[in-house]
């Protein structure tokens, strides 16, 4: 309470007139002028440390004619979230850019112009991002005039790639489609001989209207389509769905469901984990860590599909609690398998680090400085792997972590050694977690009733610490038990445009280790 | 290297280790036929046209030492050109329309369509919307059909090798 106050003090003082509200738990909300936006979020983020972690734009149509954009910053741990607003009435289309000041809302701000059409003035960069230029000029999928099922056109455009001219400098482009099995990109190389001048990345090939599909759906019948957002990241999506419309509905979750979703969101982590550290090495060519680790996540995998009946652990969440139990039996099933786990990787820790051609490569390459990483707003293994304190079950507990809290695991050098030994400590550290979960899980009832229906406008807003990092919903109830908003934003989202300066220095046959050590999903940064 | 050595005799032999089921396999009538020259080995491709990547994440586990794909004489190739079947995830977006047939005409002749998963083969979830333009068989020809949400790497195995298998007479 007391870091509230302060910080509505604090703002009081730099501000004044600003006024203060508690929309819900947690969170201080400020109604803007447009006018003052970017002197606030500036103080924001360079006096009070704020990260900002997610800004998105809501059609209040037919509600309201107006446009309202959010700025959602997260302080220190302890304090609330900050949420800016500013509403855009009438035939306003232009808004205030932040971008000058606060880096990390440069996607976010050409996102919104592409799926609203509302326009960032003062953005550097005013290119398309998720719309390509083969789409016709003037649509705008999130505006509500625009029916979610409508076929679009084709133009000719061309993306204009950022250039670098000069003697010797030439460019490589790999994508869409790349070499492995995995999900379509574009990345486009300039270089001098060998080192990486620049890198471009140019995503959103998979966009798929993820976030105009929520609207078609009532909040309950949604949770299959947050399950596919991210297949790799199923809980972690469905988890933080399920808490954004727990919040909107007012519901309490019963203590057995909150520890038995930190316990689904620890396996998940693991089984992930383990794989990226095999293909880390894979990428290296060093193809028996890979082998030992892909048969360890093959174990995990098919003990999901015990638990669950499905290998990723689909529709085991739902809107206040669980689909269905995990009895002891299986605990101890799943304690037996990871105590066996355990040790087998612990032996293979051993080996790849006492592998000196391995670490050699591994070491000092992608290095994404602590400033670098700060600046674009870097959430979870990224992010702790250079320097950034931020872990959301730490932070911010949601589920069973207040009960049973995490050792959050942070190292600074911020090369692709470091975030491969961010994934080693945090596989220990989720099967300590298992452990201490199975030891204290109270019994009860799994599931709460909802008895409350949202009035059109409410929201609620949830974070997760999912495998990969921070996964943030916004939900807003619409009419009659419909969604009229879902914000989704996978960690991915900030962390791809950070990748482009992890690789510059480095070596074009580093890029896809570097990659690989980041390992950011496609699929949840394009929707 | 005793270490390395120490810990492969503890692992032994893992492939084969995974519980096997009676997948769902729909096949065009011409399948048997085009798949005929692939009976001893098979190289794929992998698209991913929009899929939320659960079913790369099960292709990928094809390759490990449990299921060890390549004991079947099947190979993953880097690039269309060295492939004879094109294994397509997801529905196809609006942005992906493109370069899908593109690899499709840089696939040599004679070649498989393999429609991996739901959206594949009827854009699942993301049926209507705005960004999908359809399910994989609008924009090229499809031979086989793997359902599921994502399939199981062993439906997956299990299909790939029934394709090969001798054609049932019916078939013919």
């Amino acid at each position: 309470m007391t870091d509230r106050l302060s910080l509505e003090q604090r703002m009081q003082t730099a501000f004044a007139g600003v006024v203060a509200a508690y929309p819900r738990d947690g969170v201080l909300q400020y109604c803007l002028d447009e006018s003052r936006l970017p002197e606030v979020a500036r103080f924001l983020h360079q006096k009070l440390q704020g990260r900002l972690a997610l800004l998105f734009a809501i059609d209040c149509r037919p509600r309201t004619q107006k446009y309202e954009i959010h700025y959602l910053f997260a302080l220190s741990s302890g304090h609330p979230w900050v949420l800016l607003t500013v509403e855009l009435g009438g035939s306003a289309r232009l808004f205030t850019s932040i971008t000058p000041s606060v880096h990390a809302a440069q996607w976010y701000e050409r996102e919104i112009r592409d799926l609203f059409g509302l326009i960032p003035h003062g953005h550097p960069d005013q290119r398309r991002l998720v719309r390509h230029e083969h789409w016709p000029q003037g649509l705008h999928p999130l505006q509500k005039t625009f029916p979610w099922d409508k076929v679009m056109g084709r133009q000719q455009g061309e993306y204009r790639f950022r250039h670098i001219e000069g003697e010797g400098v030439f460019e490589v482009p790999v994508g869409p489609i790349h070499a492995g099995i995995i999900e379509p990109g574009h990345f486009r190389f300039s270089v001098a001989g060998e080192p990486i001048m620049q890198l471009e990345v140019r995503h959103f090939y998979k966009h798929r209207g993820i976030e105009k599909l929520f609207e078609q759906c009532t909040l309950s019948g949604a949770l299959p389509l947050a399950e596919r957002v991210s297949g790799d990241t199923t809980i972690g999506h469905s988890l933080a769905y399920c808490q954004a419309v727990e919040s909107l509905l007012h519901l309490q979750i019963p203590r057995r469901a909150r520890y038995l979703r930190s316990f689904l969101l620890e396996l998940e982590r693991l089984h992930n984990h383990i794989g990226d550290v095999g293909a880390i090495c894979n990428d290296t060519a060093y193809t028996l860590a890979h082998a030992h680790c892909s048969r360890m996540k093959e174990q995990l995998m098919q003990l999901n599909d015990r638990l669950a009946g499905s290998r990723f652990l689909r529709g085991t969440m739902a809107i206040g609690g669980l689909t269905h139990d995990v009895p002891a039996t299986q605990q101890t099933e799943v304690i037996d398998t990871l105590n066996r786990i355990e040790k087998d990787f612990a032996e293979l820790e051993s080996i790849i680090f006492a592998n000196a051609s391995l670490t050699d490569r591994l070491e000092t390459t992608g290095v994404l400085t602590e400033r670098t990483a700060w600046d674009h707003g870097a959430v979870g293994v990224v992010g702790r792997a250079s320097g950034i304190d931020y872990d959301v079950r730490r932070d911010r507990p949601f589920a069973a972590y207040d009960e049973v809290p995490v050792n959050t695991v942070l190292y600074r050098y911020g090369d692709v050694r470091a975030r491969l030994r961010v994934r080693m400590d945090e596989i220990h550290e989720s099967i300590r977690l298992i452990r201490e979960i199975r030891q204290h899980i109270p019994q009860g009832p799994i599931i709460a009733a909802v008895d409350y229906m949202p009035q059109p406008g409410e929201w609620g807003l949830s974070a997760v610490e999912s495998w990969r990092g921070e996964v943030l919903y916004f939900v807003m109830a619409g009419d009659d038990g419909h969604i009229h908003r879902c914000k989704v934003r996978d960690p991915s989202f900030v962390n791809w445009p950070a990748i482009q300066w992890a690789a510059v220095g480095n070596i074009i046959p580093d890029f896809p280790l570097i990659n690989k050590s980041f390992n950011l999903s496609y699929a949840g940064n394009d929707l | 290297m005793f270490r390395i050595l120490k810990k492969s005799l503890k692992t032994g032999t893992v492939t084969g280790q995974y519980p096997h089921t009676q997948p769902l396999v729909i096949r065009t009538p011409g399948a048997h036929k085009k798949a005929a020259p692939f009976k001893s080995s098979l190289t794929i491709r992998e698209v991913d046209t929009g899929s939320c990547n659960a079913c790369e994440m099960e292709m990928n586990a094809l390759t490990n030492p449990v299921y060890d794909v390549e004991r079947f004489g099947i190979h993953i190739a880097a690039s269309p050109r060295h492939a004879d079947a094109l294994v397509v995830t997801g529905p196809v977006t609006v942005n992906m329309e493109h370069p899908l047939k593109d690899v499709y005409k840089q696939t040599p002749h004679p070649k498989l369509v393999i429609a991996l998963g739901d959206c594949a083969i009827n854009c699942g979830i993301f049926k209507g919307s705005y960004a999908v333009t359809g399910p994989v068989e609008r924009h090229i020809p499809v031979d086989v059909r793997i359902p599921g949400c994502p399939p199981r790497p062993v439906d997956i195995l299990e299909a790939l090798a029934s394709i090969r298998s001798l054609p049932s007479p019916s078939e013919e």
